[in-house]
């Protein structure tokens, strides 16, 4: 086993709800086994004389720690992140951490939007009887406020909202809170962007969510990387992953999954949502010199990968004119859809199960690869191991990130 | 309707704000404060009542009032003369 340095940052809990699983096991069995989950979405405020698809969660069932009261009054955003974080915080064993030495950053804006439209087509003619506790629950930091209550944590906690480089942008953040000492250990969390027809309606107008191509097959629509994909689909998840020192780890005998070994920020200055070669390989570089490694030790790269025309041409040129040809490359979202704000963080998660199993999780529908000269993983999971990974994503607005991992 | 049933109304909504009342037995001389309820779950119970009851009024008007009784009485008055 390599030495660490004392400065050097692990993530040690992790927790994971999504459209093809509930929980880090049921994720990663459904990972390896190609497992969707895509439809015609059902949820009570996500169609509007449309037909639009994506990735729900079929049951979340609620952990017997959380109080029914609270589970109540939540909104489904809400009640995904304490599940989410639930797992998580066991996982990590922080019940015997000093709560006032964790923080928690929530990656994500505008989180609750399909519980806000049906409460305005609820309340519409009858505003008088708008429920009081709206006055708190609009707003995306309650979903701190949730948490913080339910879990005690009593640090710090804020939104930072990145668009759908949030949940990346959480980690990064959790990551300099730990560097600088503001706290021992701070959890991440890509929060569960709960879309309504509104944003799927204006999403798709703008050319970013894909259309109704393949309405009668709905699991053939996520198609990243391939020839026949035509906008990204959208799915729920959330993700959360507890970051801190060795030596704080060590304390609780938590897991160490993997080392955060670099990681990269920039922007396009550029507030449309139209993705830069130039940012990409910025953050790429910057993350790779900041890990001080190589492209050629990078053995696997978990791509932001949405399956946008243009999002996925420009991702593959900025990989392979930053020397990341080689790496094998698969696409997470082909599984579970495109989270927004959860998807950086989720992708992370992905990877490091990947990186542990030695296992890489197939890309579904990559029938016929935009650029097929890179390594990718396609119908079929592969046995191959992993000590170095990149992970991106980008983020309307010019947001561009990235993360190294390195196998433990 | 009269206040007992209304008291009833006041009674499901306050145990749909807190689960946890559900078996538990709700009498009028009983706070809200006092069965767990916080200033936003007091809110919540009365907009709840007022808009089951269809009653605008503005929350000003039942300062004073100090138990789920005496809710169900001030409530009753006002369903009376609106």
């Amino acid at each position: 086993m390599p030495n660490y340095k004392p400065a050097d940052l692990f993530m040690t809990g992790l927790g994971v709800t999504s459209s093809i699983g509930q929980g880090v096991e049921n994720f990663t069995a459904a990972l390896f086994e190609g497992r969707q989950n895509f439809a015609v979405m059902q949820r009570p405020g996500r169609q509007h004389d449309s037909s639009f698809i994506g990735a729900e969660i079929s049951d979340l069932s609620c952990p017997e720690r959380i109080p029914a009261k609270l589970w109540r009054s939540a909104s489904f955003a809400g009640q995904v992140a304490m599940v989410t974080l639930q797992e998580a915080w066991e996982d990590a064993k922080l019940d015997l951490a000093d709560p006032k030495r964790i923080g928690l950053v929530i990656g994500g804006s505008n989180v609750q939007q399909r519980n806000w439209i049906e409460l305005y087509e609820r309340y519409r003619d009858k505003v008088s009887f708008v429920p009081p506790s709206y006055g708190v629950s609009f707003l995306d930091s309650d979903l701190c406020g949730l948490c913080t209550e339910q879990f005690g944590i009593q640090g710090f906690a804020y939104t930072a909202g990145g668009a759908s480089a949030s949940g990346q942008v959480a980690v990064i953040q959790a990551i300099q809170a730990v560097r600088s000492g503001q706290v021992d250990i701070c959890i991440a969390m890509g929060a569960l962007q709960d879309l309504s027809y509104w944003e799927c309606q204006a999403l798709r107008s703008l050319g970013a969510m894909g259309t109704d191509r393949y309405v009668h097959d709905p699991a053939m629509a996520c198609r990243p990387f391939d020839q026949g994909r035509d906008g990204f689909i959208y799915g729920e998840n959330c993700g959360v992953i507890v970051i801190e020192r060795a030596e704080s780890a060590e304390a609780r005998q938590a897991t160490r999954y993997a080392k955060v070994s670099g990681w990269a920020m920039g922007m396009d200055a550029n507030r449309n949502p139209n993705p830069s070669y130039e940012g990409e390989t910025r953050v790429i570089r910057q993350a790779l010199e900041h890990a001080g490694l190589s492209a050629g030790d990078i053995d696997y790269v978990n791509p932001h990968g949405t399956g946008s025309p243009a999002g996925d041409d420009v991702e593959l040129r900025a990989l392979r004119d930053c020397g990341l040809a080689h790496a094998h490359v698969n696409a997470t979202k082909s599984l579970i859809g495109h989270g927004l704000s959860a998807a950086g963080t989720v992708e992370l998660i992905a990877t490091v199960l990947q990186m542990r199993a030695s296992r890489l999780h197939p890309t579904r529908n990559l029938i016929d690869p935009i650029d097929p000269s890179f390594r990718w993983v396609q119908e079929k999971e592969i046995c191959y191991g992993i000590n170095h990974a990149i992970s991106l994503s980008m983020g309307f607005g010019g947001m561009n990130t990235a993360i190294c991992l390195q196998k433990i | 309707m009269n206040t007992n049933e209304l008291f009833q109304i006041i009674v499901s909504h306050t145990r749909e704000v807190l689960p946890e009342l559900q078996d538990h037995p709700i009498q009028p001389e009983d706070r809200l404060a006092d069965l767990g309820a916080n200033s936003v779950d007091r809110a919540e119970i009365i907009m709840m009542t007022m808009d089951t009851l269809s009653l605008r009024i503005p929350s000003v008007e039942l300062f004073g009032v100090n138990n789920i009784g005496e809710l169900a009485e001030v409530l009753y008055a006002k369903l009376q003369t609106s």
